[in-house]
C-alpha cells in the first residue's frame, strides 16, 4: 500500500534514442530529489529526479529496458543502446520511479522533496544562482544548428515507428 | 596528486583526468532525456584515460556521441570535435566540478529555480524507509580505484 496519493496523470516517456518507450496510467504524489550517492552515481548527475508510477499502471511500449542490480532490493533501468537512465525499482515495492528527465513532459513533475541529504553537493544551493551563459560553444548558432538538424532523439511524444524512415541510416 | 578519477555505478568503466575544465549545468532536452534529468551536468576533462573498460556510445546528433556503460547505464560523456566532457555525478568527488555556469536557459524547466527551497525527509521521519536504507548492501563500485572489481564474493 503506497504511502501516497495517486495522481490522474497519464503520461508516456523513454530514453534519448527511443529504443525504450512507457507509458503509465497514472503516478504516485511523490516526485523528489535524491541526494543519495548512489542515485548520484547510477545517474551521473548530482541528484536523481524521480517520480513513482503504481506497477500495475505500467506497460512497456517499445522494447525492453536493461536492469543493473545496485543492491539485493533495487534494479536501475536504462536503456541498453543509449544508457539514458530510466528508473529505480524497489523490486519488493509496489511502485516504480521512473527518471523524470525521461518522461515525455517533465515539467508536469514539480519535485515536492528532497530526499538523500547525506550526499548533497554543499553548494547545490547555489545552482539556480551560477552565471546563465550565452555565449558558450554549445550555444553557438550553427551548433545548434547542426544539432537540430540533425538530432537522433526520440520526440517528446509516442511514435508509430521509430527510428523514422531515413533515420536509420546516419 | 590526489588522482581526478571516477566511472559508472556497476564499476565497468573507470577513467582517468589530468585535469578538469570548466564545469556547467545544461537544461537543453537532450541532455535532460540523456541523462533522465533536469539537466545535463558536464566537466570539461583533459588527458582522459579509459583505466578499466570503455564506454559504450550513442551517436545523439551527427556532431556529438554520448558515453554510457552498456552494462549499468550511468551516463560517462559528452563527447564533440572540441573535446571530451565528464558526467560530474561519475566523478568520485564529484565536489571537484561546482558548476561554474548554465548553458541553454531556454529549456530550463520552470521549477529548476525552487528546488532549493524544498523540505527534505530527513533520518528518524520514517521508520519504513530507515529499515529499508539500513538493509541497502550496495553493488556500487567505492568512489576510488580499485585492484579488481567487482570482489571475488559479488562476481
Amino acid at each position: 500500500m503506497s504511502r501516497f496519493a495517486v495522481l490522474p496523470i497519464e503520461m508516456s516517456g523513454g530514453c534519448q534514442c527511443g529504443a525504450v518507450r512507457y507509458h503509465a496510467t497514472r503516478f504516485t504524489d511523490n516526485a523528489h530529489l535524491c541526494h543519495c550517492r548512489m542515485c548520484q552515481k547510477a545517474v551521473g548527475n548530482l541528484f536523481a529526479a524521480l517520480v513513482g508510477a503504481p506497477k500495475d499502471a505500467v506497460t512497456w511500449t517499445r522494447g525492453t529496458p536493461a536492469r543493473f542490480r545496485s543492491s539485493a532490493h533495487v534494479d536501475r533501468g536504462y536503456c541498453r543502446d543509449c544508457g539514458t537512465p530510466l528508473f529505480y525499482d524497489n523490486l519488493e515495492g509496489d511502485r516504480i520511479s521512473f527518471t523524470i528527465g525521461s518522461l515525455d513532459e517533465p515539467v508536469r513533475f514539480k519535485p515536492r522533496t528532497h530526499e538523500g541529504i547525506e550526499g548533497r553537493m554543499p553548494w547545490f544551493f547555489e545552482l539556480d544562482a551560477i552565471n546563465e551563459g550565452h555565449a558558450t560553444e554549445f550555444e553557438s548558432e550553427d551548433w545548434a544548428a547542426a544539432i537540430k538538424a540533425s538530432s537522433r532523439q526520440h520526440p517528446d511524444h509516442d511514435t508509430d515507428v521509430w527510428p523514422a524512415a531515413g533515420e536509420a541510416s546516419r | 596528486m590526489s588522482a581526478i578519477a571516477g566511472g559508472c555505478q556497476c564499476g565497468a568503466v573507470r577513467f582517468r583526468a589530468e585535469a578538469l575544465g570548466r564545469a556547467s549545468i545544461c537544461h537543453c532536452r537532450m541532455c535532460q532525456k540523456a541523462f533522465g534529468a533536469f539537466f545535463g551536468p558536464l566537466v570539461t576533462a583533459k588527458g582522459l584515460t579509459w583505466t578499466r573498460g570503455e564506454p559504450s556510445r550513442f551517436a545523439s546528433s551527427n556532431v556529438v556521441r554520448r558515453g554510457f556503460c552498456d552494462r549499468c547505464g550511468t551516463p560517462l560523456t559528452y563527447e564533440y570535435e572540441g573535446g571530451i566532457e565528464i558526467a560530474i555525478g561519475a566523478l568520485d568527488d564529484p565536489e571537484l566540478a561546482p558548476p561554474a555556469i548554465q548553458v541553454n536557459p531556454a529549456d530550463k524547466l520552470s521549477f529548476f529555480e525552487t528546488l532549493h527551497a524544498l523540505p527534505w525527509r530527513l533520518p528518524g521521519e520514517s521508520a519504513a524507509v530507515d529499515a529499508f536504507v539500513a538493509s541497502v548492501e550496495s553493488r556500487q563500485h567505492p568512489d576510488r580505484d580499485t585492484e579488481t572489481w567487482p570482489p571475488e564474493a559479488q562476481a
